[in-house]
């Protein structure tokens, strides 16, 4: 995903989505998207949005951590260090399987791409309309 | 929960989720007066059967596989799995790939330690519920935290290819060295690292420590040079002292029905103690002049059995992570041979451990004449621990059952993150329960 955003001209990298580090991460962004894969029980490719800056996620979506600092913990503590970026959205996109050495399937790969197309019309408006 | 039964409190406290530990346990503990009638460490995360997922699997696979066991520990996994393998297909690495790998060592230290420290054990010696709480008083210690550990996973990054599950580890040494450059390029914020853990250790060094000295029998890697991570021979302060290939002679693991990890302990003997404590007690006089200093400093002496403390010796061993990364930079020169040709010839058997920001990694491969993994065998230091933790707390559990309920909780769930408990990795899962009848 990192790849295919920054091919289409949006500012990405891809990080490990451990909660401590994420905060130093976004470190003075004002405008930032998460996008990660997620099991919430829709069909696989299935991309949902959420706004973790303003409503609490959906913490079932999201069950990794590491020492219990996961995602919904490193948004709470960001708000109270005065260090959440001003909008804080997560792109979730359903995942098919987790298995070593399993690729995409055509249904994830299509919502990867619809998620970036999203992502990069957002984040360069000279691609907007591609 | 408390009521009083034929003159005597009787109680039964229950912690159904143990919080600020990695995985998912429980604790439960009944108490007559001020006498213990059980208690069980409940570890109900489900097995994860990672050797099996081994099995047919190349060598060359094992260091990515296995780093996935625990997303705070990688290197630790991938380390005992590429001198395991090194050691049964018989191969040499280039000294400085040695280097290289204490180096990657010491970002896994550096984060692993931060987080500890700062995130999970502090807020309980502080009263707070978890470091929201604490961040809400004292932002400027969080903040210097988050600093901390991200130049620990800055190392990560630069040594392992990437920051998600490191890639650069290889059966053999490294599928690519770093440059000298890239490696001076962190060597000012290592420098502040140092300085912030010498501060660490003299913030935890005043917190108020439970008189609670055990008869612990420590179990460590010893290295005559160095304060060993990678290599040595497997030492205690009882008179152990082996090759790591006759590990499994010297300890066994046994199955408790409470608990979905194995409970390990030494063979004719009981429970014993890996990780911080451990290594600070045994290998003291390696540690780097820095580091002996700041334990020093805020007198932390030899031995120290009080396991309460072993939040900074953590503190201390910061020290020595970011001391000896900065001596490794310094020497630094890139290696002739990043990675040495790995192929297996016949079938063969290798054992290596290395020391786990919690204590010993034991891992066992045996592989076939086409290099696929017949038998694997790993024995995190949580489940080698979990038996020695349980003993505290008998311990422990008689002398504050005067205390009220929800102290008795506080104090036990402190106890257990004395040793960073990572269930994840021993079920390769934590909650409480304290029951006064």
């Amino acid at each position: 995903m990192a790849r295919r955003l920054i091919e289409l001209g949006a500012a990405a990298r891809e990080h490990s989505g451990e909660g401590l580090d994420l905060i130093e991460c976004w470190r003075g962004s004002e405008d930032v998207i998460l996008v990660d894969a997620v099991v919430a029980g829709e069909a696989p490719g299935t991309v949902r949005v959420w706004e973790a800056g303003t409503a609490p996620i959906d913490r079932n979506a999201f069950p990794c951590s590491t020492h219990a600092f996961g995602l919904a913990e490193a948004i709470k503590l960001a708000r109270i260090l005065g260090r959440l970026p001003e909008r804080l959205r997560i792109y979730g996109i359903e995942a098919a399987q987790f298995e070593p050495d399993a690729g995409l399937t055509p249904a994830v790969a299509e919502g990867i791409e619809r998620a970036a197309q999203m992502i990069a019309g957002e984040a360069n408006p000279c691609t907007k309309h591609l | 929960m408390s009521t009083k039964t034929a003159g005597k409190r009787a109680m039964t406290i229950k912690v159904d989720y143990l919080a600020r530990v990695e995985g998912e346990g429980a604790l439960f503990v009944k108490l007559k007066g001020d006498r213990v009638q059980d208690l069980k460490l409940n570890i109900f995360e489900p097995p994860r059967l990672f050797e099996a997922f081994l099995r047919g699997r190349h060598f060359s696979e094992v260091p990515d596989i296995t780093a996935r066991i625990c997303g705070i520990c990688p290197i630790a996994y991938q380390m005992s799995a590429v001198h395991a393998l090194e050691y049964a297909l018989g191969i040499s690495v280039d000294p400085m790939v040695r280097q290289l790998r204490r180096l990657f060592y010491c970002g896994e230290w550096i984060e692993s330690h931060a987080l500890h420290v700062y995130m999970l054990h502090a807020p309980d010696f502080l009263g707070y519920q978890d470091v929201l709480e604490l961040a809400r008083d004292h932002r400027e210690v969080v903040e210097k935290a988050l600093r901390l550990k991200k130049t620990g996973n800055h190392l990560v990054a630069l040594m392992g290819g990437r920051e998600i599950h490191p890639v650069s580890a290889a059966v053999g040494g490294f599928y690519r060295a770093p440059t000298r450059a890239e490696l001076r390029g962190i060597v000012e914020d290592l420098k502040w690292a140092r300085d912030a853990s010498i501060e660490t250790a003299q913030l935890v060094s005043k917190f108020e420590f439970p008189e609670f000295e055990q008869d612990y029998e420590f179990v460590a890697l010893s290295h005559p040079e160095e304060y060993a991570l990678c290599e040595g021979r497997l030492v205690s302060n009882k008179g152990l002292d082996i090759e790591v290939a006759g590990y499994e002679e010297e300890f066994t693991e046994r199955h408790v029905r409470h608990s979905n990890a194995l409970h390990s302990q030494m063979r004719e003997r009981s429970s014993f103690l890996v990780g911080p404590l451990a290594r600070f007690n045994l290998n003291y006089d390696r540690l780097p002049a820095a580091a002996r200093q700041a334990a020093e400093d805020v007198g932390l002496r030899l031995p120290c059995l009080n396991q309460f403390k072993s939040i900074i010796v953590r503190a201390v061993e910061l020290v020595f992570a970011c001391e000896e990364a900065l001596r490794i930079i310094q020497d630094y020169e890139p290696p002739a041979l990043p990675r040495a040709p790995a192929e297996a010839k016949a079938a063969a058997t290798g054992q290596a451990a290395t020391e786990a920001p919690r204590g010993i990694l034991f891992h066992r491969y045996s592989v076939d004449a086409a290099g696929l993994i017949q038998n694997a065998r790993i024995i995190p230091p949580t489940a080698q621990n979990l038996k020695r933790i349980e003993d505290d707390l008998w311990r422990l559990v008689p002398e504050i059952a005067h205390k009220p309920a929800d102290q008795i909780t506080w104090q036990c769930e402190q106890a257990i993150r004395n040793y960073d408990p990572c269930i994840s990795c021993a079920t390769h899962f934590l909650k409480l329960r304290l029951e006064q009848e």
